[in-house]
């Protein structure tokens, strides 16, 4: 179970990150690295909205939808529960925890469409579901798969941050500023993490 | 009669080819044992590679019409160092690629010399392991003048297998398969005392690097329980010696402050044995350095000296 | 009727989904490793492009502006069912290969966008148009990276060998290998743009 757990943890935050490895969650990596700060909150977010999300598409597709054979359901109201979970974190944020809302507020919106969040509970069903059955430890197993998916993306997400903050004040070759230069410093990291393969 | 300019005014005479080149001269005497140890084929992949990052240099700045500095040495230890981390069978055009690769996506796509995140030479070897995995992990070693397929000790010690080690002077002198320009611990050592002397680098991030590798093999590496690990086995083979003292502490991509060195050294300790001794890799040398100069943005932020009365 | 030819054609080039505006970025990394995989996704994202932006644009007087991004993700969501269960029947080796991207294409960014950007504001006719040329820009950039990545990183093309003594460079069938060929594209754009 620990070694079940331990293997789990490596393969979400480095041998396969969702961002360096699956590509999931590409246009907020892009788009928010450009700054620690905001790059932290937003990684913050994301774990948040991925565990949520684990926990709630978990009981939906093991208690409604599999029951029912209704699992063809799964893409439509996953997507739905995602949706209307970010917009009640909101909304419950911003009433409860105003300060927390001001600074996590403004990347909620865009995690609905994260293709990470519903990549993580695709992906815990596909890992967890065999044969119209779940697993043993299956729901342990996905909520803490949406933990360690969202402290993968949070790693890539800062390495990147600080990596861009110091190429903001060198003269980098004019076809490379922006975007191109930063996949070129993801493949990069790309190789340097696959030194953990088979870990 | 008076010359405007802007600050810095106080120069060094220490010029980028000075040092450069020094450190090139440095990297000689494990050059010259690889030629010993493998053979002429040894020569052939040096010069290749050498060669190709020159050319790759200048190519590149002579099209982007930068002004051209290929010569300044810097590509040339870029090439002999990437040399020195690959097996003596390796294809010269292997070898060649991964030259080019090295200096044209690990330096020159970031503008050039200083301006690059990773070390050059370890982005190719990187870029070679994630390309031709086979070609990259067959060793060799010499026989009266014909490379004959045998495996390093760390393979050795990872497979468990019970094949004798080679002893710690063997390692100490570097005849033993392995990467060409890693294997002498000796030559390596004597290079490394070059840049100490000429002042190029200081002890702390080597120091820390070992030593922290020396404690983790020593604690965890052994198979009677903790602390019955063979340390010195692990600091004296593979690549640990040739990372520890000429690519952790390249100048460019390590941290600047004193305590961030120690900390980036430690943390190359730290990867190379969870690699080691845990990993899918035997040797994880080149993938630590990687991975903590991604982090040095970091190392050089938690640990910049503040102002007299400024607060956390 | 010239503007509407306009609408076709800026997808491909000049509002090149992936190149120009960094859309839909996900699935272009990670089913890019050959050019089938690429034309498999490119096609089925094209469809979903298509029919949502003809049905959104039809409905758009219908549906209310505050619940109206989860009303397109429920239009998307249900042709990618519909993508999902054909290709799953059909083409049951390329639905494994693509995994759960087929799923992904709900959230592939270019649909939700031309949906949110154009079709809620532009009539049926010019919406199939812009689907169109957004789909098949985006189709083939995918292939084109797909192509490459195939050729270097496994020595095929369409699943046949390029020659029998090419060495693959296994790197470009890797992950690091999509980031670094995207990369690369876009310096080369970003290069060719005006001075």
């Amino acid at each position: 179970m620990t070694a079940k757990i331990f293997s789990l943890f490596v393969l979400n935050v480095f041998t396969a990150n969702f961002i360096l490895f699956r590509f999931l969650g590409m246009c907020p990596f892009i788009g928010v690295s450009r700054r620690k700060h905001p790059a932290f909150f937003m990684s913050l977010a994301v774990i948040f909205v991925m565990v949520f999300s684990s926990i709630i598409t978990w009981a939906l597709y093991n208690y409604i939808l599999l029951p029912n054979g209704l699992e063809y359901m799964r893409t439509v109201s996953f997507i739905l529960v995602i949706a209307s979970a970010v917009q009640m974190i909101d909304m419950v944020m911003l009433k409860t925890m105003p300060a927390l809302h001001r600074t996590l507020g403004i990347y909620l919106p865009l995690i609905t469409t994260n293709c990470a969040v519903l990549g993580v509970t695709v992906l815990n069903i596909d890992m967890f579901v065999k044969d119209g059955k779940a697993v043993s430890g299956g729901f342990l197993f996905s909520v803490l798969q949406g933990l360690f998916a969202g402290l993968g993306f949070m790693v890539a997400m800062m390495i990147m941050s600080g990596i861009r903050e110091r190429l903001d004040v060198i003269d980098l070759p004019r076809p490379f500023r922006g975007i191109p230069i930063a996949f070129i410093v993801a493949a990069l990291l790309s190789l340097s993490f696959m030194g953990f393969n088979g870990l | 009669m008076f010359v405007m300019s802007s600050s810095p005014h106080i120069r060094d005479r220490e010029t980028i080819p000075t040092i450069m080149w020094w450190v090139f001269i440095s990297l000689l005497p494990a050059a010259g044992v690889a030629v010993w140890v493998f053979g002429i084929r040894a020569l052939y992949l040096m010069l290749s590679c050498v060669g190709a990052a020159v050319a790759t240099e200048f190519i590149i700045q002579y099209l982007t019409k930068r002004k051209i500095t290929a010569l300044d040495g810097s590509a040339a230890v870029t090439g002999l160092l990437l040399a020195f981390n690959v097996s003596a069978g390796l294809p010269l055009w292997m070898a060649i690629l991964g030259s080019v690769f090295a200096i044209a996506v690990g330096k020159q796509v970031f503008g050039g010399i200083g301006r690059n995140i990773f070390n050059p030479a370890l982005v190719g070897r990187a870029f070679l392991m994630a390309s031709f995995p086979a070609a990259m992990t067959r060793f060799f070693i010499n026989q009266n003048g014909a490379l004959v397929s045998q495996a390093t000790p760390l393979n050795i010690l990872k497979e468990g297998s019970a094949a004798p080690l080679v002893g710690y002077k063997t390692l100490f002198i570097g005849n033993y398969p392995g990467c060409i320009g890693e294997t002498s611990v000796l030559a390596l050592l004597i290079g490394a005392m070059i840049l100490l002397w000429r002042g190029y680098i200081s002890l702390r991030i080597p120091l820390s690097y070992i030593v922290t590798v020396a404690l983790m093999t020593w604690v965890f590496g052994g198979s009677n329980g903790l602390f019955s690990g063979d340390w010195l086995f692990h600091i004296l083979s593979g690549g640990l010696m040739l990372g520890a003292w000429f690519m952790a502490t390249d100048m460019v991509t390590s941290p600047i402050t004193r305590k961030g060195q120690i900390a980036f050294g430690i943390g190359c300790g730290l990867i190379t044995s969870i690699i080691r001794l845990w990993g899918g890799y035997p040797e994880g040398v080149s993938y630590s350095i990687l991975m903590m100069n991604a982090l040095v943005p970091y190392l050089d932020n938690i640990f910049k000296p503040r102002k007299l009365g400024e607060r956390r | 009727m010239k503007s509407l030819v306009a609408e076709f054609y800026k997808g491909i080039f000049k509002e090149n989904p992936i190149l120009v505006l960094a859309l839909g970025l996900c699935p272009t990394l990670a089913v890019s490793t050959s050019l089938q995989n690429a034309l498999g996704m490119g096609l089925s994202a094209t469809f979903v492009l298509i029919c949502s932006n003809i049905l959104i644009s039809m409905f758009k007087r219908f549906i209310p502006s505050r619940v109206r991004i989860p009303s397109y993700i429920v239009i998307i969501a249900t042709f990618v069912t519909i993508v999902e269960l054909v290709m799953e029947a059909y083409l049951p080796s390329l639905y494994k290969q693509l995994g759960i991207f087929v799923p992904l294409i709900v959230v592939n960014c270019i649909i939700l966008g031309r949906a949110e950007a154009f079709a809620s504001k532009n009539g049926v006719f010019a919406s199939f148009l812009d689907g169109l040329g957004m789909g098949i820009g985006f189709t083939f950039t995918l292939s084109i990276i797909g192509l490459i990545r195939e050729v270097l990183g496994a020595g095929k093309i369409w699943g046949y060998p390029v020659s029998l003594d090419f060495v693959p460079v296994l790197v470009f069938a890797l992950p690091p290998g999509a980031l670094l060929v995207l990369g690369l594209m876009l310096a080369i754009k970003q290069a060719g743009d005006k001075r």
